[in-house]
């Protein structure tokens, strides 16, 4: 694009076409996003929305009808799916609570400076880039009953006599599904809530040391206070993304047995992708989203709230 | 300065045993699971089905991923193959529409500026599921089930939105002044995003390229669902694919494990430092 035409021209009109030209090319630069993102997310939930008011089971074509909310009422009516929401909140909280914890010791051990502390936070940053499917394998093969890894160790130590078949029980499966996520986890809450303590300045801890206060005081009155931000968004960030996370399950036990680890968006999945009635897929996608909305705005509140505060 | 002794002992302890030993576990609780993997792929099957368990291999044979790259059944080459193409392809159409996202959201004050960042920050916490069915009748409609065309489409859903939340805070981070200097000499904008901001912007842009390929290559749900040929399949598609078969291979699937694993651990290993910003300027998915 040359200026020459717009050199010769009045100032005044310069500024307004140039204003006006930046606001379009603006808008241009944006065309793209928004045809993806159009295409990809908008679209599809708008047609989740509509595939929720019909019987759409892909193998029955011949059914294709449109139902209104029945779809809806059997949701209600559904204990697998009341099911699957305890099993989500057990899992959101088994999960997320025990990676806090994790992540949280994690980061006070490596804001500690030592030797080869670059290589041990890389490492330990494994876990959660790996794909998914990968942790879930590798944790299905430790828990083999026959030849795992976990059973000949505890039965090694002498704290197991008979072997345990640890996804296929349904009492032991859930917090087996949920260790093997705490594990997935622990470094994300580790490098967040490690850049929250690289962020305080060293100031603050020489000042309190000098007005006498002991490890733990220092800790309390000064690194939990100041990290208080950075733990409600990383927390209500992993909250949300637990609650959506099928992978690991989906591929270690299928949410079995028994519905012992149906998790809300497993129950989704195997609707669609097993059953291929996309109609109740639709409808608990639809319940889903707006479960998410709910928890997104009450998550902006809390932060909104954080910001005027600080 | 006279500190009392009872405060000093905590501190060395602390320092001390303490900070060794929690750095011990840390680093062993991390990194077990994967020597365990390691050390299975090397296994010959006797050793894999030992009782009581074999803990290290004889020898350090190849056998086992030798056999799954080449395995006619589940050609852990083709997907590896299908993995590279896919994630590629997405990583640079996600970078190319996010610049520009980017930049506009960085640059241009236009109404509905706010709107637009929030719809950015609320996608990424949409679940993937949701999307499932109503994307596989889309594919199904358009004919694109069993393309990489699919499963590229269907990636940007979750990569565009994360990296244009990334790369706004990187843009803003650039002084304005310099852009409008060389456009005072003659450049338009879209030259001077391209000679002046870019490069300056360059790791940046990077770190979230490879963020884009990362979260491709482990994508799952899409992965199975808009694919159904073998040689279509992702190595992650193609890992519960060998799981599905009638007995589970733990040797050639540990291998598989491994050959997944590896260049998204090398390339994180870059990537580090600069997602470690991104994240505590704002939420991530994943």
């Amino acid at each position: 694009m040359a200026n020459g035409a717009t050199v010769a021209a009045p100032l005044a009109r310069t500024l307004i076409s140039r204003r006006t030209r930046e606001l379009v090319t603006g808008y241009l630069y944006l065309v793209p996003v928004v045809v993806v993102l159009g295409a990809t997310v908008l679209f599809p939930i708008l047609k989740a929305m509509r595939m929720s008011l019909y019987n759409h089971v892909l193998i029955k074509p011949q059914e294709y009808r449109y139902v209104g909310l029945a779809n809806y009422v059997r949701l209600l009516h559904d204990e697998v799916f009341w099911q699957s929401l305890w099993n989500s909140c057990l899992w959101v909280f088994g999960s997320v609570s025990f990676q806090f914890l994790g992540g949280f010791a994690g980061a006070l051990l490596l804001h500690r400076s030592f030797r080869g502390r670059i290589l041990v936070r890389t490492i330990t940053l494994l876990p959660w880039i790996i794909p998914g499917v990968v942790v879930a394998l590798v944790w299905e093969f430790i828990y083999q009953p026959n030849y795992g890894l976990l059973n000949d160790i505890l039965s090694r130590a002498g704290l197991m006599t008979e072997r345990v078949a640890w996804l296929s029980s349904p009492a032991l499966a859930m917090p087996a599904v949920i260790a093997t996520n705490v594990w997935r986890g622990v470094p994300f809450f580790a490098i967040m809530l490690l850049a929250g303590l690289q962020a305080i300045p060293t100031e603050l801890y020489e000042a309190a040391r000098v007005d006498g206060a002991s490890v733990v005081q220092r800790f309390t009155h000064v690194t939990l206070p100041l990290l208080r931000p950075i733990i409600v968004v990383a927390t209500a960030t992993r909250i949300v993304w637990t609650f959506n996370y099928a992978d690991l399950i989906f591929v270690m036990t299928g949410g079995g047995p028994a519905n012992a680890t149906q998790i809300t968006s497993t129950y989704t999945l195997l609707q669609a992708y097993s059953n291929l009635d996309f109609g109740y897929a639709a409808t608990l996608s639809v319940v889903l989203l707006l479960i998410m909305l709910a928890f997104t705005v009450f998550y902006l509140r809390v932060t909104r709230g954080l910001e005027s505060v600080s | 300065m006279r500190r009392a002794p009872g405060r000093d002992w905590t501190e060395r302890v602390l320092g001390g045993p303490v900070l060794w030993a929690g750095l011990a576990a840390l680093t062993l609780f991390a990194v077990a699971p994967f020597i365990w993997v390691l050390l299975a792929s090397f296994k010959t099957r006797a050793e894999l089905y030992a009782t009581p368990i074999v803990y290290l291999p004889a020898s350090l044979s190849l056998a086992n991923y030798v056999d799954a790259w080449t395995s006619k059944l589940t050609p852990f080459s083709r997907f590896f193959a299908n993995s590279l193409w896919v994630s590629s392809v997405t990583m640079v159409a996600t970078t190319a529409v996010s610049i520009l996202a980017g930049y506009a959201l960085a640059r241009f004050r236009f109404a509905g500026r706010q709107t637009f960042l929030l719809i950015f920050l609320a996608t990424q916490m949409f679940p993937a599921v949701l999307l499932i069915a109503p994307l596989l009748s889309q594919w199904h409609a358009l004919g694109l089930i069993d393309t990489y065309q699919a499963l590229i489409y269907s990636n940007f859903s979750f990569t565009v939105p994360f990296t244009v939340w990334m790369l706004v805070g990187y843009f803003e981070s650039i002084p304005k002044e310099l852009e409008e200097s060389a456009m005072l000499d003659g450049c338009n904008r879209f030259g001077a995003l391209c000679r002046v901001v870019l490069p300056l912007a360059a790791p940046g842009v990077a770190a979230t390229a490879i963020f884009a390929f990362v979260a491709s290559w482990s994508e799952l749900l899409f992965a199975i669902t808009f694919t159904s040929q073998t040689e279509m399949r992702t190595l992650s598609a193609g890992l519960l694919y060998m799981v599905g078969q009638y007995e589970i291979q733990w040797g050639q699937l540990s291998a598989g494990v491994i050959i997944s694993t590896v260049p998204v651990a090398v390339l994180f290993t870059y990537l580090q430092r600069h997602l470690i910003q991104g994240l505590s300027a704002g939420a991530v998915k994943g």
